[in-house]
């Protein structure tokens, strides 16, 4: 009876188990053979900041020859099949050093394609994804269509043999180093809304693609992208047409889970912490010593703890197979508006130098502080807006009417 | 990793809502709003049921030592404002003495408390910002100790057979029973009218037997009892505010204005959402918190998180069901007024937001 009663303690134990635990310390090492000097001062170039250099390229050719992309797919699509809670270690500890992995490509585009493309693309595109060949970029949002996005305009306009494509997309992150746009079309124009969306693999090198720089507070470099008469085979449509939107919505769960993964931040609080450890400040104090210094730390401590929990729960709850609504949007909501607390309440720890981004010095830490608050604000917006989170939350969490 | 509760924990949930359901109606917390807040007659139910054996060895007629399954039932009183105050009782003294003496006439107390006989706790006391190092004293003399001293915020006091009193020696902190004949009592009152006492101690000589730790383990035992009603509290703080936001959503979907249900303005359904969150935060971080005190002693800093948690929970919450409601948010024919008076003694008692972070602050910046 006893016995019993301990393992089932063991089982409610809120934390890694052995073999979870060992994937993590397993990637850790190896992301640390990844991290070479070359690449990391290669992402700190604000060129490269997200990727696209020379030195990243290797690095991803290299994960794929090891086995380390597509690990959600389908074994017998050539992926790792990993568990949601071993994809969220895996994001974690990637996110956790700074290495711009192509999640939306490797893990969201790429499954579908192998799933639900055509021969061409099975093997053309899905097994590159596969090797570390190819990014995507994600043409979704419209000048016109971002949180209402069923509304998009872009056409495919089917041709005998083919689609031709005539449109614009904003906001479509790596098309500038990108070998290809995952693009949202629509191709019924009598449809209601959703119901008339198609997806499409766009070659960036067709003539009829360009782009054009947007450059954000956070030096995220984000594109324009322009969609004149390309011409694509039928071989280029992924599932069937106007059955699009199920593509675009699926796998949506996990990929806001990890926009709010807790790594990075606590990462960055860790390193935060020991920074203000070891600055010296007036009558040979350190900035620790100080009691707001404390109470800031305290504050950032006891709101990751939260994060964490809000995203291993959510991943346990994918585990298991239930989708729960609510608590997907609590994470998204929860996680990034604690995100640009934090940052506020770390740089006031160190203070006025925190804006400083030359100097070493002075910088804190290389300045990745001052870089980090300034990305943060995309997190709100991007990735479902939190206002319809919340929405959802009302509506699923507490089961209130709809709001217009 | 496990989230989920057992069969077990459900049933508990489920079978103490039906209790308390039928026991805490709005006539008989009426009815408590003016008395002495305490319902001997649903001690004796949750007795009879074995609700008060929750988290206590079976050796002792409890169910077992899961301090998750004690949660549950603070979660319960919370969520229906029951008139019942059990902390001092299950929490600091059962559950310390559980944990701390193998001396039959305290562990034979454990009996007692399963069987409805109430026993508390008198341990914080006026402007003693730290709790682990209390002002009241022990002199040792002998077989003797003659303690001294004034606390306050001591649950039950007049209902309790014997006290537990913390008090700070020549060999340190000591957690001493103390007959409750021998104190003298004073009936507190409260915003949320409860049922506490200030207890004051004037050379008060007991038996050294009546110490319940192994000799140097005062402290230790101290911070226990200390960390373990933070998260009892926290989860008392889970149901009130729980309920809170179950009426905020229940209101809001009925009560019309322009034509349509106001909780069909965002400006409404998004500050109820925003207390969604907060209370999946809350219910988290205050299931880590009891489910590593399990099986670890000290688990200051998660018990400190969960009390901040608690603690802004409670303040956010009540204030935005208040405003939500309206003037039915503090009409006390209504029943949202009594759980925002309990919001708030949560909130600060056995450590306020601020302290907290302040403790949890030196806490992780210190260890370095």
């Amino acid at each position: 009876m006893r016995n019993e009663d301990e393992i089932l303690t063991l089982e409610m134990l809120i934390q890694l188990n052995q073999q979870q635990q060992k994937l993590k310390d397993e990637l850790k090492e190896y992301f640390e053979g990844i991290m070479i000097p070359a690449l990391r001062s290669e992402l700190n170039d604000p060129k490269y900041f997200e990727g696209g250099g020379p030195e990243f390229k290797k690095a991803m050719r290299t994960m794929g020859s090891d086995g380390w992309i597509g690990l959600s797919w389908k074994k017998q699509l050539g992926g790792k099949e990993l568990s949601p809670m071993e994809q969220y270690i895996f994001v974690e500890t990637v996110m956790r050093t700074g290495f711009p992995f192509p999640f939306l490509t490797t893990e969201s585009v790429g499954p579908m394609i192998a799933e639900h493309g055509s021969d061409w693309a099975k093997e053309n595109i899905a097994t590159e994804i596969l090797k570390g060949e190819l990014i995507f970029g994600i043409g979704y949002s419209e000048p016109n269509s971002g949180t209402d996005l069923a509304s998009l305009q872009t056409k495919a306009i089917k041709e005998s043999d083919g689609y031709l494509i005539n449109g614009q997309k904003m906001w479509t992150s790596l098309a500038n180093f990108s070998d290809y746009i995952w693009l949202a079309a629509r191709t019924d124009f009598e449809a209601k809304s959703h119901k008339g969306i198609s997806m499409f693999i766009v070659p960036t090198d067709d003539p009829g693609f360009s782009l054009s720089p947007i450059n954000t507070l956070g030096d995220v470099r984000t594109n324009a992208t322009f969609y004149d008469n390309i011409k694509v085979p039928d071989s280029h449509l992924v599932g069937e047409p106007n059955k699009g939107w199920s593509l675009i919505t699926s796998q949506l769960n996990l990929e806001r889970l990890a926009l709010v993964n807790h790594g990075p931040i606590e990462e960055l609080y860790k390193d935060v912490l020991k920074l203000a450890e070891t600055t010296q400040i007036n009558n040979n104090q350190h900035l620790t010593d100080l009691a707001w210094v404390k109470h800031n730390f305290a504050k950032v401590y006891s709101g990751i703890e939260a994060l964490k929990l809000i995203c291993w729960k959510q991943t346990w709850i994918m585990e298991s197979g239930q989708l729960n609504m609510a608590e997907a949007s609590v994470a998204k909501v929860y996680g990034s508006e604690f995100f640009i607390e934090a940052y506020r309440l770390l740089m006031e720890i160190m203070g006025e130098i925190s804006i400083l981004k030359n100097e070493s010095s002075l910088m804190v830490l290389n300045a990745r502080l001052e870089r980090m608050y300034r990305t943060a604000s995309i997190l709100t917006f991007g990735g479902g807006t939190n206002e319809v989170q919340r929405d959802i939350i009302a509506m699923a969490g507490l089961l209130m009417p709809r709001t217009r | 990793m496990n989230f989920s509760e057992l069969t077990h924990q459900i049933e508990i949930r489920d079978s103490l809502d039906k209790i308390l359901t039928k026991h805490c109606s709005q006539d008989t917390l009426k009815k408590f709003d003016l008395e002495f807040k305490h319902d001997k007659k649903l001690l004796s139910v949750l007795s009879k049921n074995g609700y008060l054996g929750l988290g206590i060895s079976e050796e002792f007629g409890g169910s077992g030592k899961d301090l998750y399954d004690l949660g549950i039932l603070f979660e319960s009183l919370g969520y229906h404002a029951a008139p019942l105050y059990l902390s001092g009782c299950l929490v600091d003294v059962a559950q310390t003495i559980q944990k701390f003496s193998e001396n039959p006439i305290h562990t034979s107390i454990l009996s007692s408390i399963v069987k409805g006989e109430i026993y508390t706790s008198a341990i914080l006391e006026p402007y003693n910002q730290d709790p682990e190092n209390p002002i009241t004293n022990a002199e040792i003399s002998k077989d003797r100790l003659i303690i001294s001293g004034t606390k306050f915020l001591s649950e039950l006091a007049s209902e309790a057979k014997d006290i537990l009193v913390s008090a700070n020696s020549n060999k340190g902190v000591l957690l001493v029973l103390i007959d409750k004949e021998k104190l003298k009592l004073t009936k507190l009152s409260s915003t949320a009218n409860s049922p506490i006492f200030k207890v004051e101690i004037n050379k008060v000589s007991v038996d050294k037997s009546a110490v319940i730790h192994g000799e140097g383990r005062g402290l230790e035992a101290l911070r226990f009892l200390l960390q373990i009603n933070m998260v009892m509290r926290s989860y008392t703080a889970l149901g009130i505010t729980e309920k809170m936001t179950s009426l905020i959503a229940s209101y809001t979907s009925e009560r019309k204005q322009f034509g349509r249900v106001i909780g069909s303005f965002q400006a409404v359904s998004h500050k109820a959402a925003d207390c969604f969150i907060n209370l999946e935060c809350l219910r988290l971080v205050n299931q880590q918190a009891a489910i590593n005190l399990n099986t670890n002693l000290d688990c200051e800093n998660d018990a400190l998180i969960a009390k901040i948690w608690a603690g802004n929970t409670c303040h956010k919450i009540s204030y935005s069901a208040q405003h939500l409601h309206g003037g039915a948010g503090v009409d006390k024919d209504y029943l949202l007024w009594r759980y925002c008076l309990l919001a708030k003694e949560c909130e600060l008692i056995n450590g306020s937001v601020i302290q907290n972070i302040d403790r949890l602050g030196i806490n992780i910046t210190s260890n370095q």
